[in-house]
């Protein structure tokens, strides 16, 4: 018996057979003409091949479109859409390929890898020669992995299609199932996060891709929803973005926190002189006032309560109650040891 | 690992396409353009000569120049109508432009204007090629440095060259240190430089937030051995263990801090395991996710966290029990 065909020639043969015949051809055609079917050992072997087949040069990107024949019935036939398959015209220098193959390597999610991977082949063989990636030598941007959600989800954005996903609440911790219109994934925080109409609450909503918990699952056709109103993604993604920059007034020991003293920026005008206020006084003897820029009063609250006693916050009252609230909650986590 | 048979597939396409658009390549430039072996561009040359249209005769196939291929030249001399080359899919484009994007608007610090231009005209035409459809992803990085440490570092990474710097390390503890710079890590949150430190007289990860101070010396850096991986924080197993219980709202820890396991709980709240190196970056963590953390063991670790946020509390002294607004004033006292 001769050695199975490799299923990358088998492909190649089934992509050359498809993109030179005169319309159609049907699955019989395939099976009967196209080197490499014929190893198929039953009917069944050959339509789990087919399929396979099928899907893998939907995912290359390429456009196989079915053709029934209205005077015949069920009877199926495929076609490539060749006006759909080529690369539009695009003449890359070799830094270019090379700054596109940084961009390549940023995603650290398996399946965007190999699709990043697999579009710099495509970009190559159009290419001036291979890329010079010395112009970005030392350079290396990630972006973490969305998890398995992540390129299901994409699809469904890309497709305009429903899903249902199963989600974990932050507020409430109750576990719920969500139909969702995707529409767009946003990295934020070092967490993926997809915003979407939520069509239980007729509302847009944001969704940590963490807190999905399972699989998600698409429903319904391509197209289902008009893309989003850039208004309404503004307003969902409000919640994740930063606000107006701010200043804050620290008061910090001598030789303490350097990596917050280097942003360290002049007094705001009009600011109080907190040495004057008889309560805040005491608490300022031997600190250094420094002032700093931040957007997010959590994020701040999260990087000075780091610092423990080296570093107080004064104002604004709000960054200083988030970093209270965390001290409280850890000044909790062990009874307090009494010498004796 | 196998390669995946979609992965040659597009391969083997993009080998007609590039070899229809030149008068010959040899083996060796093949390789090099498609990072691949020799050996495999061999391979590839080898299938796509027995492939072709049905019926699968000589004048079906695709076809070489076989005196030149001798010579180790491979020139196309039938193609089967497969030169065009193949589009991008859709999450193909919008991943390398939701990318692009991102080192546009995050790495400008760490590029000159050269290298700036290159990456804009990139963006440029690969937009142009699969047109607006990247709106649905939206990714960003984050330098994180000030503008003189960005660009001290960016020019001794590209001219290889040592640096001078100030850092503080997570025990806010202030060092000078001589540093040959190997990688600068950017991601969504902020950057790491990967590089051998000669105080250590070996391989570290600064923190790019941390660096206060970065001068180009005049001295050339010398070549380190570096895993290819390198640049990823991954504490040893000599670092003590310390299992965190946090609430489902912390699953943000489990996510930012290399864990060595995570256990789920029946009502929704999870345990990670983690090695900690550095007493200092721990008590920052456990103070930072107070709001979620349950439990600490063991209770020595807790303890020490417990009574460094006593100590912070009674340094706030009045401050501390004032209500949320009653600082809130007009003009001073």
């Amino acid at each position: 018996m001769p050695s199975p065909i490799d299923p990358a020639e088998r492909l190649l043969n089934l992509l050359i057979a498809l993109v030179n015949s005169r319309g159609r051809m049907t699955k019989e055609q395939v099976r009967a003409s196209v080197a490499g079917y014929a190893d198929a050992p039953s009917d069944d072997a050959f339509e789990r091949m087919f399929e396979r087949d099928k899907d893998t040069l939907r995912e290359l990107g390429i456009p196989l479109v079915t053709v029934t024949d209205a005077g015949h019935g069920d009877d199926i036939g495929y076609r490539i859409d060749l006006e759909a398959y080529a690369l539009p015209p695009i003449d890359l220098t070799a830094a270019e390929l090379g700054v596109l193959t940084l961009a390549a390597q940023t995603w650290q999610d398996r399946t965007m890898r190999g699709d990043t991977s697999r579009a710099l082949t495509k970009l190559r063989a159009v290419g001036q020669g291979p890329g010079a990636t010395d112009l970005v030598a030392g350079l290396a941007p990630r972006v973490r992995s969305g998890g398995s959600v992540f390129a299901p989800l994409l699809d469904a954005a890309q497709a305009r299609q429903v899903v249902r996903l199963t989600y974990r609440a932050a507020s409430t911790g109750e576990v719920r199932e969500r139909r969702v219109e995707p529409w767009q994934l946003v990295a934020r925080r070092g967490g993926w996060v997809l915003v979407g109409w939520d069509q239980d609450r007729q509302a847009p909503r944001s969704f940590r891709l963490s807190r999905i918990e399972g699989s998600v699952r698409v429903t319904g056709e391509p197209g289902a929803f008009p893309p989003p109103d850039p208004d309404l993604v503004d307003r969902a993604l409000a919640a994740w973005r930063a606000g107006p920059s701010r200043v804050a007034t620290l008061a910090v020991l001598p030789e303490r926190a350097e990596a917050t003293r280097v942003r360290a920026v002049d007094a705001p005008a009009g600011a109080v002189d907190w040495s004057a206020d008889p309560q805040v006084a005491p608490v300022l003897v031997g600190r250094d006032i420094v002032h700093v820029e931040y957007r997010n009063a959590w994020e701040l609250a999260e990087e000075l309560v780091g610092y423990g006693d080296a570093v107080l916050v004064i104002d604004p009252p709000e960054v200083r109650g988030h970093v209270l609230s965390l001290l409280r909650r850890a000044a909790e986590l062990a009874p307090e040891v009494t010498r004796g | 690992m196998a390669e995946r048979a979609s992965d040659r597939v597009v391969r083997l396409l993009g080998m007609i396409a590039f070899l229809d658009r030149h008068e010959g390549a040899s083996v060796d430039e093949l390789a090099r353009l498609f990072g691949v072996s020799n050996q495999q561009v061999m391979a590839d040359v080898d299938t796509l000569w027995v492939s072709g249209t049905p019926g699968y005769l000589p004048y079906d196939l695709i076809d070489f120049d076989f005196s030149s291929y001798q010579r180790g030249v491979v020139r196309l001399t039938e193609s089967r109508g497969m030169t065009r080359p193949l589009r991008l899919s859709a999450r193909e484009g919008v991943a390398l432009v939701a990318a692009l994007r991102a080192l546009d608007a995050g790495l400008g610090g760490a590029l000159d204007d050269e290298r700036a231009q290159v990456v804009r005209s990139a963006l440029a035409k690969l937009t142009a090629a699969v047109g607006d459809a990247a709106g649905t992803v939206d990714v960003s990085l984050t330098l994180a440095a000030a503008p003189a440490v960005a660009s001290a570092l960016a020019t001794a990474l590209r001219e290889g060259r040592r640096l001078h710097v100030r850092y503080v390390n997570a025990a806010d503890v202030a060092s000078e240190r001589e540093v040959d710079p190997i990688r600068l890590v950017t991601d969504t949150d902020r950057s790491y430089l990967l590089g051998w430190c000669h105080a250590v007289e070996g391989e570290r990860l600064f923190r790019v937030d941390r660096i206060l101070s970065a001068r180009v010396l005049d001295v050339p850096a010398e070549q380190h051995p570096v895993p290819p991986g390198g640049g990823e924080f991954v504490p040893g197993d000599d670092g003590a263990l310390v299992t965190l219980h946090l609430t489902s709202h912390g699953r943000w820890v489990a996510e930012s801090t290399p864990v060595q396991e995570v256990r789920n709980l029946p009502d929704g709240s999870f345990e990670i395991d983690l090695r900690i190196v550095s007493p200092a970056w721990l008590r920052h963590l456990v103070l930072q996710a107070a709001d979620d953390v349950l439990d600490v063991r063991p209770v020595s670790v807790a303890a020490d966290v417990a009574q460094v946020a006593r100590a912070a509390l009674a340094a706030y002294g009045p401050l501390a029990d004032l209500p949320a607004d009653a600082l809130v004033q007009d003009g001073g006292a």
